[in-house]
């Protein structure tokens, strides 16, 4: 069996961590509204390109660096995916777990044909000197973007948990994920709570999209991939667990980039690979790493 | 809430003469009606209608019906090309392959409930495709050519509609014997079915295969009829896509639902053939308007009207 070499086995290491910062963001909002609303959000693949198209046209119009461009696009994302989870969404609620997963599964299908005719079929990204600039790390070739992304995965993190433990509204929130019919009846505004929970999701996968935009190129089919990449975070770390989510897209990041570099496995396997250890994981323990218990 | 359905005699009647119709249209239709719009309706009414018995009466919502379909077309191919085999043959064989696959994967994914199962059924699929992009043993990414020659339109359109009746046949016995009440007893509640004493592993087993079945022959029978399969065709999303669609709008856990459906969705995306966006757009929109107000979809309509009327008739009488 040929082993990869020393040097390719330490980069494939290191930014497979990194890449894994860019799953863990492209994963946050669909941890949170699984978490949640115990909701599989279809969508949020298209989400994320709802952020990468957005700082696509701004770019193009206004000259915004894609970056700096999330100071719009994330309230712009929040004020609309608000009111639309309270119309679309907020009265499914109650009526089984089947009408909310496929009114998203149509929100995804509508969204993806939007996309080509407003857009086209063409595959495009976003520009910066970071998306393709790279740093060196103790001999280590790194893309700038990935060390990028992974301080965004850091960030939102630890912010979302602040935001959960520290204030009113993440009380509220957290009282709705563990038991919503409870959390009514004490006075919790459980259909705001979703709303807020779900305009979050929307947003952080805005920022996972322009990150994408960045890193890799986009198409309007590209969206499914991404939620797939999703699923394998969340159910890696753990339905519900925000450390799970960001401990299963490093390790998911890792898995991938040191499995590619094996000579006789290759990059073709790269998103094979990520599945397998998503479907194995999904198979000897359904809850994952940090999955709460019950 | 019980699903509607006319009373059984009617019901049965009706799907015959439903069936006749069918059968009568190639004597008058052109080849394109024939062979292509009316082929692909009937395709698609026993995609939905094998997958409505596992998600409409089971409850079990599997997105990975490109895994299935796949398996069904690639078995098909090698079969008539590779061994020679007659097509109907071939088509069986390519649906018990499927149904083998849906045996070796149960035993992980019945461990997993709801929304995980829905999860590992997409992942499954996706994982299926990409692993025939890169291995090289049928064809990688390039895919097959079959060189059979595939069958007249209205041979095809005789096979599609014989698959879409014995499904349907098959369906409306499964739902009087003990399986289809197990199935349905899960569906309401599993644990409580577990309790009872139901199999209830061995009951979604085989609704599991069953539905696989019917779809690995039903991909057979498209790879016969594109000569050319390719991985990022065979085990397509879009397929699932489609798929649920035409079963929900049509109607989820009903007889009929998935025949409308695909009639109605077909048709649809016939009148917007130029426009094949907006056709997918527009029917993203029917489906959530669909399943916010009217969950047995449009079978579940027609019947609320029919009823509606026939009790203004029995008032009117009354009065």
């Amino acid at each position: 069996m040929d082993w990869p070499s020393g040097h390719a086995l330490a980069t494939a290491l290191v930014t497979g961590l990194l890449l894994g910062g860019l799953f863990t963001v492209t994963a946050l909002g669909l941890s949170l509204v699984f978490g949640v609303m115990r909701l599989i959000n279809l969508v949020h693949g298209e989400l994320l390109l709802v952020g990468a198209f957005f700082a696509f046209e701004l770019g193009l119009h206004t000259g915004l660096d894609p970056l700096l461009s999330l100071v719009v696009i994330v309230p712009v994302v929040f004020l609309v995916a608000y009111p639309a989870e309270r119309i679309l969404l907020g009265p499914l609620i109650g009526k089984g777990a089947e009408a909310p997963l496929m009114t998203t599964f149509g929100l995804s299908i509508i969204l993806v044909n939007l996309f080509v005719l407003v857009f086209s079929a063409d595959t495009r990204s976003l520009q910066a000197s970071y998306a393709t600039d790279s740093i060196q790390l103790a001999g280590i070739d790194i893309p700038l973007i990935y060390a990028i992304s992974f301080g965004f995965a850091l960030a939102l993190t630890a912010a979302t948990h602040l935001f959960l433990q520290r204030t009113g509204y993440g009380r509220e929130i957290r009282a709705a994920a563990e038991d919503a019919g409870a959390a009514e009846v004490l006075g919790v505004n459980v259909a705001r709570a979703y709303g807020i929970t779900y305009a979050l999701g929307a947003s952080f996968a805005a920022v996972g999209g322009v990150l994408v935009g960045l890193a890799f190129g986009f198409d309007p089919s590209s969206g499914t991939s991404w939620l797939l990449t999703g699923f394998a975070v969340v159910v890696l770390g753990g339905l519900g667990s925000l450390k799970g989510t960001l401990v299963g897209g490093l390790l998911l990041g890792v898995a991938e980039s040191v499995g590619a570099s094996f000579p006789q496995v290759g990059d073709g396997y790269r998103n094979f690979i990520g599945f397998m250890v998503f479907l194995v994981i999904l198979a000897v323990r359904p809850r994952g790493l940090y999955g709460r218990t019950g | 809430m019980t699903p509607p359905s006319p009373s059984q005699a009617l019901g049965g009647s009706l799907l015959a003469a439903a069936a006749v119709a069918a059968a009568l249209v190639p004597s008058f239709a052109g080849d394109y009606v024939v062979g292509n719009l009316g082929f692909r309706m009937l395709e698609y009414a026993a995609l939905a209608q094998a997958w409505n018995l596992l998600a409409g009466y089971g409850g079990l919502v599997a997105l990975g019906s490109g895994a299935f379909i796949g398996i069904g077309m690639y078995g098909t191919a090698k079969l008539t090309l590779g061994a020679g085999f007659p097509l109907i043959p071939a088509l069986l064989v390519g649906g018990a392959l499927a149904a083998l696959f849906a045996l070796i994967v149960s035993p992980a994914l019945f461990r997993l409930r709801g929304l995980y199962f829905v999860i590992a059924t997409l992942v499954l699929a996706e994982a299926l495709q990409i692993w025939m992009f890169n291995w090289n043993g049928l064809g990688g990414s390039d895919g097959l050519f079959m060189t059979n020659a595939a069958p007249s339109p209205s041979e095809r359109y005789y096979l599609a509609l014989a698959i879409v009746a014995a499904t349907t046949l098959l369906l409306a016995i499964i739902l009087r014997t003990r399986l289809g009440i197990s199935l349905r007893a899960i569906r309401d509640n599993e644990d409580a079915a577990a309790q009872m004493g139901l199999w209830t592993f061995r009951t979604k087993l085989w609704a599991f295969m069953i539905m696989a079945f019917v779809m690995g022959v039903i991909g057979g029978l498209q790879a016969d009829y594109l000569g050319k399969i390719e991985p990022g065709g065979a085990f397509s999303l879009q397929w699932t896509v489609d798929i649920v669609t035409i079963a929900i709008i049509g109607g989820m856990g009903t007889l009929w639902g998935p025949l409308v459906g695909s009639l109605f969705v077909i048709w649809l995306g016939e009148r917007l053939a130029n426009h094949p966006e907006t056709h997918v757009a527009i029917t993203g929109a029917i489906l959530i308007l669909v399943i916010r107000f009217a969950p047995y979809g449009i079978w579940g309509l027609l019947i609320r009207l029919k009823d509606e009327a026939s009790g203004r008739r029995r008032r009117s009488r009354l009065a």
